[in-house]
C-alpha cells in the first residue's frame, strides 16, 4: 500500500478525526484512509475534556429543548438547521460511543446517566467520572485500531494543503522523526485539528492547540467564521490554566467571592451556578473589578466550593478533580475549596464549513474545534462540543466517503512541484535561515499577553485597534526569528516556528473580527457596545486571507423555529 | 520579591547525526515561583537558552501521557514533579529507560503501539448489535471490575520501569496487559479467547516474574502488575478447565 | 541495561532477593531428597546430617522459604478476585484467608508427621 496516497486523508487524531476516520471505514470498507497527527493520536486534546457529552436520552427531555438551549446559549449566532440536525444525531452517536466500550458513568439500574451542565434546562450529559474525554479518545482511538484501512501517520507534522485547480487534493508534511518532508496525496482532505488556545497565554488547551488547521485552510483560500468568539471557562485554576471542569457545579458546587457569598445570585439569579459560561466568566471578572476576588500570587481568583458534598459523590463523580487538587496545588477538594479564575478554553469560530463539514474548497472538509459549522454561535454550552466532535466529524467522514467515489486522484507532477516549492520554504526560511535574531519564545509568549489582555473576556474599541498594532509587529518579528536547531531529527523548535506562524494568522483573524463586530453577543463582549445588535449583526463573520490582512464579509444566520429573544438566565 | 532562586537541569542531549552516544548537559535557570515543575524548567531552556532541546509535552494536566521522563533515576511524568521537591539538589533528566532513543528526551515508543493493536483493544462481540437496540446495561459493580484498568494513558512509565521489558523487549508488557485485561473483564466485551493466544504466549504473561514496579510508577493508580497476574489465573484455568470457561 | 540495574531501586533489589534464594532453596530441596533415600532402610542404620553449618544452613533456607511463601500468598490478593453479592471481597480478606489456610495446612502436615512417627 503506498502510504502517500489516499482517498480520504484526515489530518487530525483527535476524536473528530478519528470518529471521521472510522466513518469513512464504515460508509465504504474499500477506501484507503490515511490520519496524519502530529502527536500520537491519544495524545490529542480532547484527552483534557472532563465533563461529558450532551445528548437527548431521557424519555423527559425533548430535541426541541436541547436545539432551544443551544440556541440561546449561543445568542442566537447559531444556524438553527445545524442545530436541530445536531441535536438528533447525537443520542446515536452516545449508544455508539458506548457499544465501543466507552465506560459512561451508570445509574443504579445499569443504564447511562446523565448530569446537569450550564445552559442545558434539563440533565442531558452523559458522562465517564470526570474523565469524559479521556475515556471517550481511547475508546474510539483503540477501536480505531481493528480497521486495517486506516493508515497512521504519526507524528507527521502538515505544513500546507495542496491545492490544484481550486480543489484540495491533499497536504505535505514534515515527517518529524526523520525531518523528511513529504507529500500526501488524497481525493478528500478533513480538517480535525482541534483548537488555537496556545495564541493566549492562561488557557486550558494544551501545547499542541495552536490553530493549525485554522490556518492551513486560511492560507488556502477557505475563509474562518466567527473568530471573534472566544469561550473564557469559569473555572480555571491560576498559574496553570488547568481545567476545574463546569461538571464540579453540575454536582451541586458552590462558586463564592471572599465575602463568601454566592454572587452568580445577582447575574444569574435562576441558574445560578448552572449558567453559561459566557456569562459567569463576564460575572466573575466584575467581582475582582468591585474588589471581591481573593488575591494571591497569580492574581485574583474565586472559590470554588465542593465540601457539601461530601467525599463518597466526589470520589464516584469528580475523582480526577480531588487528583488534581492534590497534585497541582497541594489541596483536598474534600477540606478545601478550590481556587479558580477565568481561562481561555474553546475556539467556537474556525474553519467555515457546512452541515457535513464541507468547505468552499473542494475536496476540502472540517470538523470538530478547528471547524465552525454554525453550531455553537457566539456561546458554545459545555459538553455540547465533545457530542459536536462525534455528530460531526461522523458526518464529515461519511460526506467525504460518498464524494470521493465520483472523483479521479491528483496528478504526480503538480504535486512534485509542489513538495519542492514548500520543502524550500520551510528549509530557507527557518532550518537554513541565517542572520535572524528574534526568539521563537518571546514572540510567542508577548503574543499571548497581548491577546489576554486585548481579546479578553471584555473587549474595546481602543484595546483590539493596539492589539491589532501589536500583532503586525509581531509578524514583522517573525520574519526575523533565529532557530538554534538545525538539526533534522525530531526538531521541534521548528515545528513551534511553524507552529507561531499559524497562530499569529488565527491571532490576526480574532482581533480584526473582534474589532469589527460592534455589539456584544454570546462570549463577544464590547465595553463600548455592550447592546446586542440583530439588526445589523445576526450576521456570521467570514474572514478570508489576504497579504494585506483579513478581508470581512458577513452572512445571514439561518434561523428557524426559535425567533432571536433577550437572552435572561 | 527576594532575589530569584536558581536551580540546575542536567538534561540528556543526543542528536543521532551528530553525536555517538548521549551526553548530560547542565543548564542553570531561575526558579522564579514554587509551583514549577520539571516540564516548566524545560520549557524554559527551549525558550529562553537553548532552543534545540527536544522533548514531547502537551496537556500538563497529568493526562495526555507525552512527558514521561527519569527523573533522577524515576519515571515519572514531568508535568507534576515539582522542583521544589529537589531543590536545592540539581535535577537529572534523562529519556525514559528501556526504550531506543531519538533524540535527547524523545524515546521511540512504537513498540507498544504494535503491542497495543496486538492485544485488540476494542469491544469484540461474536454477533454484531445494532445500535437501535439503546446502550447495553452496566451496574456500577460491573464498571468497578475494568474501571482501574481503563486509566491507562499509555505514558510508558511503567515500561521504564520493568527490568523483564528491559532484559527481553519482546515481553508484551505491563501496559499493554492491563489494557487487555480493561476488555476481558467488561461486560460488553466476549473477546477473552480471541486475546488469550497473545497473552498466553511465550512473551505474554507468562515473561512476568512480578517485580511490581509498574504498579509503584503508575501515575494514574492503575495496577498493572495485578493484571498480569490475573491474567496468569486466566491462562491457567483455560488450560485445565476446557469447559469452564467463557469466550 | 546496566549491570548495576537491580541495586539502583530498593524493590528491584528485594525483587532479585526473592529470585536468588530459589537456588539455596533447591540446593536445601536437593538435599531433602537425598536424605528421605538414606532413610528409606529404616531408622536403624539412619544417621541425620547434624552439624552444626548445616543447621544455619536450614534456618537460613527456612526464612528464603517464608520470604518466598509470604510474598507468594500477598499475591493471592491481587489476583484473586471474588464477589459476593455482588461487592468484591477486600483483597486483605482473601490475604488473611491464605495465610490462615497456610497456618492450617502446616498444623495438618505436623500433626501428621509426629503423630505416625511416634
Amino acid at each position: 500500500m503506498d502510504p502517500t496516497s489516499y482517498d480520504v486523508l484526515i489530518i487530525g487524531g483527535g476524536l473528530a478525526g478519528i470518529r471521521a476516520a472510522i466513518a469513512v471505514a464504515e460508509t465504504n470498507p474499500r477506501l484507503k484512509i490515511g490520519m496524519v497527527s502530529k502527536v500520537y493520536p491519544m495524545r490529542s486534546h480532547t484527552v483534557s475534556a472532563e465533563g461529558g457529552a450532551a445528548a437527548v436520552l431521557s424519555k423527559d427531555d425533548s430535541y426541541d429543548t436541547h436545539a432551544f438551549d443551544t440556541i440561546k446559549g449561543s445568542d442566537y449566532l447559531a444556524d438553527q438547521d445545524v442545530v436541530e440536525a445536531f441535536v438528533r444525531e447525537a443520542p446515536l452517536e452516545v449508544v455508539q460511543m458506548e457499544h465501543w466500550g466507552c465506560p459512561w458513568s451508570r445509574n443504579a439500574d445499569g443504564t447511562v446517566a446523565v448530569r446537569p451542565f450550564g445552559g442545558m434546562t434539563t440533565w442531558r450529559t452523559v458522562f465517564a467520572a470526570d474523565k469524559s474525554g479521556f475515556h471517550m479518545l481511547h475508546t474510539v482511538f483503540q477501536t480505531s485500531l481493528k480497521y486495517d484501512q486506516i493508515h497512521r501517520h504519526d507524528e507527521a507534522f502538515v505544513t500546507k494543503l495542496l491545492v490544484e485547480n481550486s480543489r484540495c487534493v491533499g497536504v505535505t508534511a514534515i515527517d518529524v522523526r526523520s525531518g523528511q518532508m513529504y507529500a500526501i496525496t488524497a481525493k478528500a482532505t478533513i480538517l480535525a485539528t482541534g483548537g488555537l488556545g496556545r495564541i493566549y497565554a492562561f488557557t486550558t488547551n494544551g501545547n499542541i492547540c495552536t490553530g493549525d488547521g485554522m490556518a492551513l485552510a486560511y492560507r488556502a483560500g477557505v475563509p474562518l467564521k466567527d473568530m471573534e468568539m472566544v469561550q473564557f471557562h469559569p473555572t480555571g485554576l491560576p498559574f496553570t490554566g488547568i481545567l476545574i471542569t463546569e461538571a464540579v457545579r453540575g454536582e451541586g458546587g458552590y462558586l463564592l467571592n471572599n465575602q463568601g457569598e454566592r454572587f452568580l445570585k445577582r447575574y444569574v439569579p435562576n441558574k445560578m451556578e448552572l449558567g453559561p459560561r459566557d456569562i459567569i466568566s463576564r460575572a466573575m471578572t466584575t467581582e475582582f473589578e468591585e474588589g471581591r476576588g481573593f488575591e494571591g500570587p497569580h492574581g485574583k481568583y474565586m472559590h470554588l466550593d465542593v465540601r457539601h458534598l461530601g467525599e463518597a459523590t466526589i470520589d464516584r463523580r469528580l475523582p480526577f478533580m480531588r487528583e488534581l487538587g492534590r497534585e497541582f496545588v497541594g489541596i483536598d477538594i474534600v477540606k478545601d475549596p478550590i481556587p479558580v479564575r477565568p481561562v481561555m478554553h474553546y475556539m467556537m469560530g474556525g474553519v467555515d464549513a457546512d452541515i457535513s463539514g464541507a468547505t468552499l474548497m473542494k475536496g476540502l472538509y472540517a470538523a470538530g474545534e478547528c471547524a465552525n459549522v454554525g453550531l455553537n454561535g457566539a456561546n458554545r454550552l459545555g459538553s455540547n462540543s465533545l457530542s459536536e466532535c462525534l455528530v460531526f466529524g461522523a458526518a464529515a467522514g461519511r460526506a467525504a466517503a460518498e464524494q470521493v467515489g465520483s472523483l479521479a486522484a491528483a496528478g504526480a507532477n503538480p504535486i512534485e512541484a509542489m513538495l519542492k516549492d514548500e520543502t524550500k520554504r520551510v528549509e530557507g526560511g527557518f532550518l537554513d535561515k541565517k542572520g535572524g535574531d528574534e526568539r521563537i519564545a518571546e514572540i510567542r509568549e508577548d503574543m499571548q499577553h497581548s491577546m489576554d489582555e486585548g481579546a479578553g473576556v471584555y473587549r474595546t474599541k481602543e484595546g483590539l485597534t493596539e492589539l491589532t498594532r501589536r500583532l503586525d509587529g509581531f509578524r514583522e518579528r517573525f520574519e526575523r526569528i533565529k532557530i538554534d536547531d538545525s538539526s533534522r531529527v525530531f526538531n521541534t523548535e521548528l515545528t513551534a516556528a511553524i507552529e507561531l506562524g499559524f497562530m499569529l494568522d488565527c491571532a490576526v483573524a480574532v482581533a480584526h473580527s473582534a474589532l469589527a463586530r460592534e455589539e456584544s453577543r454570546g462570549a463577544h463582549a464590547r465595553r463600548d457596545f455592550p447592546e446586542r445588535n440583530d439588526e445589523k449583526y445576526l450576521k456570521h463573520t467570514i474572514a478570508h486571507h489576504t497579504e494585506a490582512g483579513p478581508r470581512l464579509e458577513y452572512r445571514d444566520v439561518t434561523l428557524g423555529k426559535f425567533e432571536p429573544k433577550a437572552r435572561a438566565y | 520579591m527576594t532575589a530569584t532562586k536558581r536551580i540546575t537541569i542536567k538534561a540528556t542531549r543526543f542528536d543521532p547525526d551528530k553525536d555517538e552516544k548521549p551526553r548530560l548537559q547542565t543548564y542553570e535557570i531561575p526558579f522564579s515561583d514554587d509551583s514549577m515543575v520539571v516540564l516548566d524548567a524545560l520549557n524554559y531552556i527551549k525558550g529562553h537558552v537553548d532552543g534545540s532541546l527536544s522533548y514531547r509535552w502537551s496537556c500538563r494536566m497529568g493526562i495526555c501521557g507525552s512527558c514521561g521522563m527519569m527523573v533522577d533515576g524515576v519515571p515519572k511524568l514531568t508535568c507534576n514533579a515539582f522542583l521544589r521537591d529537589h531543590w536545592p539538589r540539581p535535577i537529572t533528566v534523562e529519556p525514559l529507560n528501556n526504550f531506543p532513543v531519538i533524540r535527547d528526551l524523545v524515546i521511540d515508543m512504537d513498540d507498544f503501539m504494535h503491542k497495543l493493536k496486538a492485544i485488540k483493544p476494542w469491544v469484540i462481540r461474536k454477533q454484531p448489535v445494532p445500535l437501535g437496540g439503546g446502550a447495553f446495561v452496566q451496574t456500577t459493580a460491573q464498571i468497578d471490575e475494568f474501571r482501574q484498568f481503563s486509566q491507562c494513558i499509555n505514558c510508558m512509565l511503567c515500561y521504564a520501569a520493568c527490568p523483564v521489558y528491559g532484559l527481553n523487549n519482546e515481553f508484551l508488557g505491563p501496559a499493554a496487559i492491563a489494557l487487555a485485561r480493561r476488555y476481558n473483564v467488561d461486560s460488553r466485551d466476549e473477546g477473552l479467547g480471541q486475546r488469550l493466544p497473545v497473552l498466553a504466549d511465550a512473551e505474554g504473561v507468562w515473561e512476568c516474574s512480578f517485580v511490581g514496579e509498574c504498579s509503584v510508577v503508575c501515575p494514574k493508580g492503575v495496577d498493572p502488575a495485578k493484571a498480569i497476574q490475573q491474567t496468569k489465573l486466566d491462562t491457567t484455568m483455560r488450560f485445565v478447565l476446557p469447559f469452564g470457561n467463557r469466550d | 541495561m546496566p549491570r548495576g540495574w537491580w541495586t539502583r531501586r530498593s524493590n528491584y533489589f528485594w525483587y532479585i532477593v526473592r529470585e536468588f534464594t530459589s537456588l539455596p532453596l533447591a540446593l536445601w530441596l536437593l538435599w531433602f531428597l537425598l536424605e528421605i533415600r538414606r532413610a528409606q532402610d529404616g531408622p536403624s542404620g539412619y544417621h541425620p546430617h547434624s552439624s552444626l553449618g548445616f543447621v544455619i544452613f536450614s534456618v537460613i533456607v527456612l526464612l528464603f522459604a517464608l520470604y518466598h511463601s509470604v510474598t507468594f500468598l500477598s499475591l493471592a490478593g491481587a489476583i484473586l478476585h471474588f464477589n459476593v453479592a455482588d461487592r468484591p471481597i477486600p483483597s486483605q480478606l482473601i490475604v488473611l484467608s491464605q495465610f490462615a489456610a497456610w497456618a492450617a495446612a502446616s498444623v495438618v502436615v505436623g500433626f501428621v508427621l509426629i503423630y505416625f512417627a511416634r
